[in-house]
């Protein structure tokens, strides 16, 4: 598959329905999951199990969703997991040391954007390859927190904080609001603005991209600033929703964070994704488990039941969009 | 004549006390990550003890938790420095084991605390007892519940001895009553979120769970912001007596953990190496008694482990399971 042709083609109509037809194999894949859970178990298709899936599925989203932009790029976001953990930790004691939620909030967003901007500054102005400029930043991050924590947890927000996590909005988990608010305003920009089509041109020819005078450094550092900016969020309604912040809360989200973007048919050589695809492969992620836990499969076999059901799922899509 | 000849005894005899009895030993404590506040409590008792007997206390800590490859590079390291003894907690109790010959080999007398190693040499074992640990546990949770009830389990990380242990004590526990139910036992890696999400889960396929037993205390906090965030009451007991788990305790949320007492068992493994090298006498093995920490005895652990002094060490002697 030629991602650069894609892209090429005049106007952003054409890989528009292209990237619609993906969405389409991607949205029929996790129906397929649906279908055979509800047929499996009764508590699946309850409203409150729904609910329960997409307010689980938020947190991974919020970051996912900034890594498609920078995996648009065709680069790499590692440092988002430790990002959290450094957004949560310092919001948690902004939040402990004033008993202000707002600046908690507004800590927790200008750190993740932060960290964000200097993995930007280093892919776009250093040169470095995505991949090592943010592994090194995940070290520096896990480093700074393990080291400002020292092995303890801060708990115990006040309530109003506490909402962005647990609370509720005419009967619908406010991550939940959040989730589709972000995920209409990440599609809006990557496919209707100018700048979210340079990413796209970026990531499918970065030379091309230079030589039709897109900025690129100025779009690049704005996607690691998104990408951490939505750490920021993340760590924010993982605070309220655990009500605790301890140094490796992350660690283990950001390979199923990259996972999500690319179940959701993003391509790791840039210019091929789309945010609601991301939507769909965060989605896909969180149903397996779901699932698991109400089929009450044995703990030994879910690891092996998870690879299985996202490598068939991304395969049955492969096949599908051959035919067409 | 004869006072000459007993003093020329004494004089080296003295010598040779004064020698043994030389402070500013250098301790290498191996723990194994940054992250959990129960190796913090090791580390702070190893440094509490080391103090007060005149030694030096050297930490290594896998940089990425729980790393088999480097701790086990972390010893080869510290053979190189020849610390005068090592405190030593194995990331895996049979992976290390090769590293432990090596101590060995080097002849650096080793004391293994809290995970019992496969394999090597010792001086001493300084342990709790996983398995007793949650039986008595569990056992404390049916009780309170009146012998009845539906009970799921949230294990910690498949194949770690600790999870094993305490979820096979917190199945024997529920065997002893004919009336308990166990409904569930899903993983979630000692983590947090991945508590709370597969407690989310449960609950959706279980209108009726009467009681939780989770593995640590992060998983057992977890477990509770779900209970809450869906109007849902249950009891919750833990694992490893934290500060947290002793505010939930307070605030009559969680039940009761099972105390871990990594304090203790880092005073302990220090004393024990530091006695050694001075010539007086050890014992070789010391596994703590399971203490259920509850709302009438929570009082000694409601405080940060910095403030806590360690046992003397007649105290220590007196928890001995093995002496030379």
């Amino acid at each position: 598959m030629s991602t650069a042709s894609d892209i090429a083609a005049p106007g952003a109509r054409f890989h528009l329905s292209k990237d619609v037809v993906q969405i389409v194999y991607r949205l029929l894949a996790a129906g397929l999951l649906c279908l055979l859970l509800s047929v499996l178990t009764d508590s699946f298709l309850s409203m409150n199990n729904i609910l329960n899936v997409l307010r689980q599925a938020s947190l991974l989203f919020f970051l996912a969703s900034g890594l498609t932009l920078v995996i648009l790029t065709g680069g790499l976001d590692l440092s988002i997991g430790a990002n959290i953990g450094l957004s949560a930790c310092l919001a948690a004691t902004a939040i402990k040391a004033t008993g202000s939620p707002a600046l908690g909030t507004l800590v927790g967003l200008g750190v993740g954007t932060l960290v964000g901007i200097c993995n930007g500054l280093m892919v776009a102005k250093l040169r470095i390859p995505s991949f090592i400029a943010t592994y090194g930043m995940l070290w520096v991050l896990h480093g700074v927190t393990y080291y400002y924590m020292a092995g303890e947890t801060i708990h115990g927000f006040p309530p109003g904080f506490r909402q962005i996590g647990s609370g509720y909005f005419l009967g619908i988990p406010i991550p939940v609001y959040l989730m589709l608010g972000f995920l209409a305003a990440g599609t809006f920009f990557a496919q209707r603005t100018v700048w979210g089509q340079q990413i796209y041109a970026i990531g499918a020819n970065p030379v091309a991209a230079r030589l039709c005078g897109i900025p690129v450094d100025r779009r690049l550092i704005l996607v690691y600033a998104f990408s951490g900016a939505m750490a920021g969020v993340a760590s924010l309604v993982f605070l309220a929703r655990l009500n605790s912040a301890e140094g490796d809360v992350g660690e283990a989200m950001t390979l199923p964070a990259i996972a999500a973007v690319l179940i959701g048919g993003a391509s790791l050589f840039g210019g091929v994704g789309t945010v609601f695809g991301t939507f769909v492969g965060a989605l896909i992620l969180t149903l397996v488990l779901n699932g698991m836990n109400l089929l009450a499969v044995n703990a030994s076999w879910q690891p092996l039941v998870t690879g299985v059901i996202v490598v068939l799922a991304v395969w049955l899509d492969m096949i599908g969009r051959r035919r067409t | 004549m004869l006072n000459l000849k007993s003093l020329a005894v004494a004089i080296p005899a003295a010598f040779l006390a004064t020698a043994a009895l030389a402070d500013g030993e250098t301790i290498a404590v191996f723990t194994k990550n940054q992250t959990n506040p129960y190796f913090q409590a090791v580390r702070v008792g190893a440094d509490n003890a080391a103090k007060s007997l005149n030694a030096k206390v050297n930490h290594y800590i896998p940089t990425k938790p729980d790393s088999i490859p480097e701790q086990l590079s972390q010893i080869e390291d510290v053979i190189v420095k020849k610390p005068s003894a090592i405190v030593f907690i194995p990331v895996d109790y049979k992976a290390m084991v090769p590293g432990v010959e090596q101590i060995n080999e080097a002849k650096i007398p080793v004391v293994n605390v809290t995970d019992r190693s496969a394999g090597g040499k010792f001086l001493a074992f300084v342990g709790a007892d996983d398995y007793n640990l949650g039986l008595e546990t569990g056992r404390y949770m049916l009780k309170k519940l009146g012998g009845k009830g539906n009970i799921v389990i949230i294990e910690g990380v498949k194949g770690s001895l600790t999870s094993i242990d305490r979820v096979r004590g917190f199945n024997d526990a529920i065997k002893e009553f004919k009336d308990v139910k166990l409904l569930a036992s899903q993983p979630a890696n000692y983590q947090r979120l991945q508590a709370l999400q597969v407690m989310e889960n449960l609950m959706q396929s279980h209108p009726q769970i009467d009681g939780v037993m989770a593995a640590n205390d992060a998983m057992a906090i977890g477990a509770i912001e779900a209970l809450d965030g869906a109007n849902r009451k249950a009891q919750v007991i833990g694992i490893n007596g934290t500060k947290e788990a002793v505010d939930a305790i307070k605030a009559g949320k969680l039940l009761a953990s099972g105390d871990y007492n990594g304090f203790v068992q880092g005073c302990i493994g220090t004393m024990v190496a530091i006695r050694s090298l001075r010539g007086q006498p050890i014992v070789t093995e010391v596994v703590l008694k399971p203490t259920v920490v509850d709302n009438t005895n929570y009082q000694p652990y409601d405080a940060a482990v910095e403030t806590r002094t360690c046992p003397t060490w007649d105290q220590a002697a007196a928890m001995a399971t093995k002496t030379n």
